[in-house]
Order: C-alpha cells, then structure tokens, then sequence
C-alpha cells in the first residue's frame, strides 16, 4: 500500500496560553494574564532554565494583546540577534514588550544602555515589559548598576520544573493539541530514552506525528521504538 | 476594514514561525481603506526586517482578502495619537503653554519614608520646593542606585506644582536632554530646543553621569544651566557619585554642580528598609505583619528597587494563594530569592544544581552511564565541584559514584577544552556558575 504523504505542514506550536500546559506554574500564568489585561503588575521578570517555555509564556501575552487589538512586540535577545540597538526605537508606542534571553545583553555596554533608556521611557509611559532570563534579575552580571536594580524591580517568577509525572502530562497534552493520542507509557520511554527539555521533546512529538501520517497507524509503544529506531540509524 | 488585516494576520501566523510572528508581524499596525491597505512598522530597523524576509508572504495573504483595487503600503508609524514630544513642536509659543512635566504623580514627599540615611536630602528637597531658586541652587542629589533619588524628584516636582500650578517644571534623564538635543540638530530646530529648556521654572534632571563623554551635550546643557542660574530658575540634579568623581565631565561643568548643595542618599538601616516596606504594603492596602516587614528588610539589604520587588513577590502570591502573610508564608514566598542568598556551595547542591539544569536525575550523575546526556552533565558537575569546593580529587570521585581521581582529572580537562571551543557548554558552565555562587 502506498505511503500517505503528509501536507507539507510543520506543527506551528500555537504559542497561546491555551497551548500551555502549566504545571507548577499555574501562579504565573495567573500573573501574566492580568498583566496583560491590564489588571497585574506592569513589569514581569520570569526566570528558568532552558526549555520549559519561557518563550512560549511570553508570545502568549503577545497573543493575548493581539486579541485585544494592543500592540505588542517581542524580542529574542540571542547573542545572534544582538545586532542593531535600533531595535528599542519607537517602541514607546507598544502597549507590551516581552524581550526574552535578557542576560545576553550583559557586558555588552552599548545594549546595556540602550536598554536603559528604552527601560525608562516604557515605565514613565506606563507600559507593561516582561522580561526573561536563565537566571534571577540579581545574577545577571549587568554593567550597568542603574539596570540592574531597575529589572529587580517588578513582579520576579521562576518556572518551576516538570516532575516526571507533570512532563509525561504536558506531552500527553500537547500530543492532543496536535492531534494524535499518546499513551502514558509512550510518554515515559520518551523521557527516559531522550533529552528531557521541552523543546526537544516537543520536536520529538513533530517527528512521531508525521511517521505516524506517514504509516496511517497509531502510536503505539512498538511502533513508537520503530520509528525512534529508524531516526537514530539514519542519524 | 480592519478584518482583511486580521484574515491576514490568521493565515500568516500559520505560515511563520510563532517567535517570527511575535517579533515582525504582530507589531505591525494596518489602516485601511478602499484603495490602501497600509502596514504600519514601529521603527525602521522592523520595516527593513519585514521588506526583505516577508513582504512576498504578506502581499500573498493581501491578495487573498483585499480587493484589488487596494495596494500595499508599509511605513514607520503608529495609529496611536502621537503624545507631545520635542520634534513635534511646530509653535513654540503653544508647546510653552503646554510644556508635558514628565512628573509621575505617584511619587509625594507623604510616601517617601524618611530615615538617618536620607533626612538630610529631604530637608534640603522640602526646603527648595519653598523658596524655588533661592536657597540651594542647582541642588544634587547623589547616592548608588535604587535608593530613592528619583523618587525624592518627582516629590519636589510635585510639591512645586501644588503650591504653585502654573509654574513650568520639566522632569527627564539626562539621556532624554541628549537625543533632543541630536534631534534638534538634525530637524534644524535648535534654537526651539534652546528655549524649551531654558525657560523652564524648574528643570528636574535625572542621573546626569549619563553626560560622561558626551562633549557637545555637556556644552549645550552648560549653558542651558548658566541661563536658568542667571534668571534664578531652579535646577535639580541627580547623580550615583559625588560631583568630582564622575568621569568623563568637563571640569567646568563638575564646578557649577557643586555651586549649590550636594547631599547625598545613603542606603537606608534595617529599621528604614523595614518602614519602607510597611508604607509600600499600606499603599497596596496590603496588611504587612511588622515580623514580616523585618524579615525582608533582613534578607535584602542592598536597595529599595530589590525590596519594593520581593515585597510584589510575597503580595502577589498571597492574592493568588488567598492565604494570609505571615512569617512562614513569606519565607515559602520569597524561597527562591532567600534561599539562594543563604545558599551554601557543596557536593550535594551542585549535582542538585547540575541535575536540574540539564533535566536529568540525581542518580544519573553518580551512574555507569555513558550516554552523552548524561556523561557531560557529569563531567561539567565534577568541574564545578573541584572549582568551588575544598574536597580532594578523590572525594569528589567517591561523591560520583566512587570513581577514581583521574576520572575527575580528565572530565576538568575535557570541560575545559569544551568551553574554549564550543559556545552551549561554555554558556552552560557559566549559567551554572552564577547560579551557584551568587
């Protein structure tokens, strides 16, 4: 029987709170919409390690704004997107700006600074910012000292991480959002066989959903080693 | 008009990856009407971004939904009203009247707490909103950062204004005086700039080590201070040093802020970071337990930004939580921030650290394993704990599941010629560092 060829279609992780399974970190969701809607704290720091959706909290709120017909801007301070500080122009106008990887700036005195300004015009204009970073506000090691006490100053969360059985949970979850079924013990051999950050497992669930189109059958665990197999050999 | 944008907008977020979508299309503004559909980019640096990876995408989805008499248009602006600014004056005498004072309302002289490390600023603060330009004239506040500087501005701002409505008084950084001044220069309307500023009765200027190496700033701002001295208008400056310490200031400049009265802000006691805490709470119409308002004012000695945010902290958790603030609550509260300022380096909290960091467990750090998800948090561990603790190589071998001491010189070696050639793990051993130490 011939293969079904799936559209060509990568899964858009819709990053919404919707999309979000939260956890531990119901609180902060919690913060974060009302921040958005205008009824939280004007300014979030949110801290966690790689991987447990700190990107995808903050195009949430984006989200939410656009839903509101506010502007909203969001922004990956990644050493390669560390380009131009033009980028902090005109974004007075923003209702929300979410500037994630916050700590990349760090050291770098020219972003420092412009930061700064743009930090002070935003709050003089009393718009909302929420921040990101791998690490809390006071461990972030900032030239400037103005800066540093400035993003110590609002609302501090950290992500708190998944147990086991929370990020068996949130595949589950998120396997349902895309559409296919994963049982309980599909989930746990991914996690004991594979990166156990969000992020790759997210991928992971990308690849299974489409051998699975490919196969027109279910996820079951069998099937769930075969496809894993043939990856790892063509790896 | 607006729902041929959102159509768009709906197609392209499944078409663009969800960081891309927030950070190029999301911003964007549309107006439209039935020949244009114009696409409205909050700054340049977006605009080009947009011409040159998603305009092909963009004018796809258009032609979807648009008529085609309507024609894509994509420009630097905003649907927002633009509020006064500086490049906006076309009638001086007008923008005069209309002078926007930058002041935040919410900063008073009744909510500043008062203690040793500060009275003597507010004194001289309440003493010139008394006698504008007579008694101390320029006044410098100086002291480190996050201790109320800013606040005790807008306060005498404020009080002016109180007492005097139509008294024109400006407040802003030091940096907002540079890029109005460059604006200025480059739209031919310096001499609207020139007299902004120097017709002022009170100009407020915020952290003005921000002049350092800024030559024609400095010249500028020192005659705009001669005019306001002359005319006996009073200024008001900040800075987080002692007048003769900042560099990068012309002499004759550090002099004329010394002219007047420099007093400094010290960071507050205990007891005043403790009073600082319960006014704050009382603002929220927050009850803070005086236990409470000790226990952080104990914790975070350093300034009053770090403890106006870990009082949000404990607040915002008790409104989530319903639960009432007590001492045991706030402890629970403020666990992450405590801990990690009583947090002892060790063994046990660096495999902890590491384990978490990497998402793996404990157990796997003192394993057999030799997958590579387990062996570099391994090996990073083992460097961390012969970088930050006393042991001897062969007990951190014993504390990894009773691996000998070349085990633990040869992961040191490894990491290090990682960290020299690869940016993750490089970036990883520093994260994991700061964590640890700080």
């Amino acid at each position: 029987m011939a293969e079904q060829i799936p559209l060509d279609f990568e899964f858009r992780a819709n990053k919404t709170f919707a999309d979000f399974f939260p956890a531990a970190n119901q609180e902060i969701v919690s913060h974060l919409q009302r921040c958005v809607a205008g009824t939280g704290e004007q300014q979030i720091f949110l801290w966690g390690y790689h991987g447990q959706g700190k990107s995808h909290l903050l195009q949430a709120c984006c989200h939410e704004m656009q839903k509101r017909g506010l502007r909203s801007f969001y922004y990956d301070l990644l050493p390669k997107n560390l380009t131009d500080t033009d980028i902090f122009t005109g974004l007075d106008d923003c209702d929300l700006v979410c500037l994630d990887n916050i700590e990349h700036i760090a050291g770098k005195a020219d972003w420092e600074l412009a930061f700064f300004n743009f930090f002070n015009r935003q709050r003089d204009l009393d718009r909302k910012l929420i921040l990101s970073a791998a690490s809390l506000p006071a461990h972030i090691n900032l030239c400037l000292p103005d800066l540093k006490t400035r993003i110590n100053w609002g609302l501090t969360l950290k992500l708190q991480p998944f147990s086991d059985p929370e990020q068996i949970a949130a595949l589950i979850f998120k396997a349902d959002k895309m559409g296919f079924d994963l049982s309980t013990s599909a989930g746990h051999f991914l996690l004991t066989h594979y990166h156990r950050d969000l992020e790759s497992l997210w991928a992971l669930l990308d690849t299974l959903d489409r051998a699975s189109l490919i196969a027109k059958r279910k996820l079951t665990l069998p099937f769930l080693k075969q496809i894993l197999n043939n990856q790892t050999e063509l790896d | 008009m607006n729902s041929i944008w959102d159509n768009c907008l709906a197609k392209l977020e499944n078409e663009i990856s969800s960081s891309d979508f927030s950070t190029w299309i999301r911003p964007l503004q549309a107006v439209v009407d039935d020949k244009h559909i114009k696409l409205l980019a909050p700054n340049r640096f977006v605009l080009d971004w947009v011409k040159e990876h998603y305009l092909t995408k963009i004018e796809m989805a258009i032609r979807q939904f648009a008529s085609n008499e309507q024609t894509l248009k994509l420009e630097i602006g905003s649907r927002r009203s633009v509020p006064v600014v500086l490049d906006k004056i076309q009638n001086l005498a007008q923008t005069l009247q209309n002078k926007p004072n930058f002041l935040n309302k919410a900063f008073t002289f009744e909510n500043f707490v008062e203690g040793k490390s500060n009275q003597l600023a507010k004194a001289a603060a309440i003493q010139v909103t008394e006698n504008i330009g007579k008694s101390y004239n320029p006044l410098l506040i100086y002291g480190s950062s996050g201790l109320g500087k800013t606040h005790m501005m807008h306060a005498m701002g404020n009080a002016i204004l109180q007492k005097n409505p139509s008294a024109t008084i400006i407040y802003l950084n030091s940096e907002k005086f540079v890029q109005d001044m460059v604006r200025a220069l480059q739209q031919n309307s310096f001499s609207n700039f020139k007299d902004y500023y120097r017709d002022v009765d009170v100009l407020l200027i915020d952290d003005i080590q921000f002049f350092a190496g800024k030559e024609r700033s400095q010249e500028e701002f020192f005659h705009t201070f001669n005019t306001l001295l002359e005319k006996k208008h009073q200024i008001v400056l900040t800075s987080d040093k002692y007048p003769k310490e900042i560099s990068g200031i012309e002499d004759r400049l550090k002099s004329r802020f010394g002219w007047g009265l420099p007093v400094s802000i010290e960071p507050p006691d205990m007891e005043t970071r403790a009073a600082i805490l319960m006014k704050k709470a009382s603002v929220a119409n927050i009850k803070l337990p005086q236990e409470v308002a000790f226990l952080i004012a104990k914790k975070i000695p350093s300034n009053v930004r770090e403890l106006e945010g870990a009082l949000r902290r404990v607040i915002a958790n008790a409104q989530f939580t319903g639960r009432e603030i007590t001492v045991e609550f706030t402890k629970e509260a403020l666990h992450d921030l405590l801990s990690l300022q009583d947090k002892l380096v060790n063994i046990t909290n660096i495999q902890k650290t590491v384990a978490e960091y990497f998402k793996i467990r404990v157990a796997d750090l003192s394993s057999k394993s030799r997958e590579q998800v387990i062996t570099r948090p391994r090996q990073i561990a083992m460097c961390l704990a012969r970088e930050l603790t006393s042991l001897s190589l062969m007990e951190i071998g014993s504390a990894f599941g009773g691996r000998d001491h070349t085990t633990i010189i040869n992961a040191c070696k490894r990491i290090s010629e990682l960290k020299n050639s690869n940016i993750k793990i490089a970036e990883d051993y520093s994260n994991l560092l700061r964590t640890l130490t700080h």
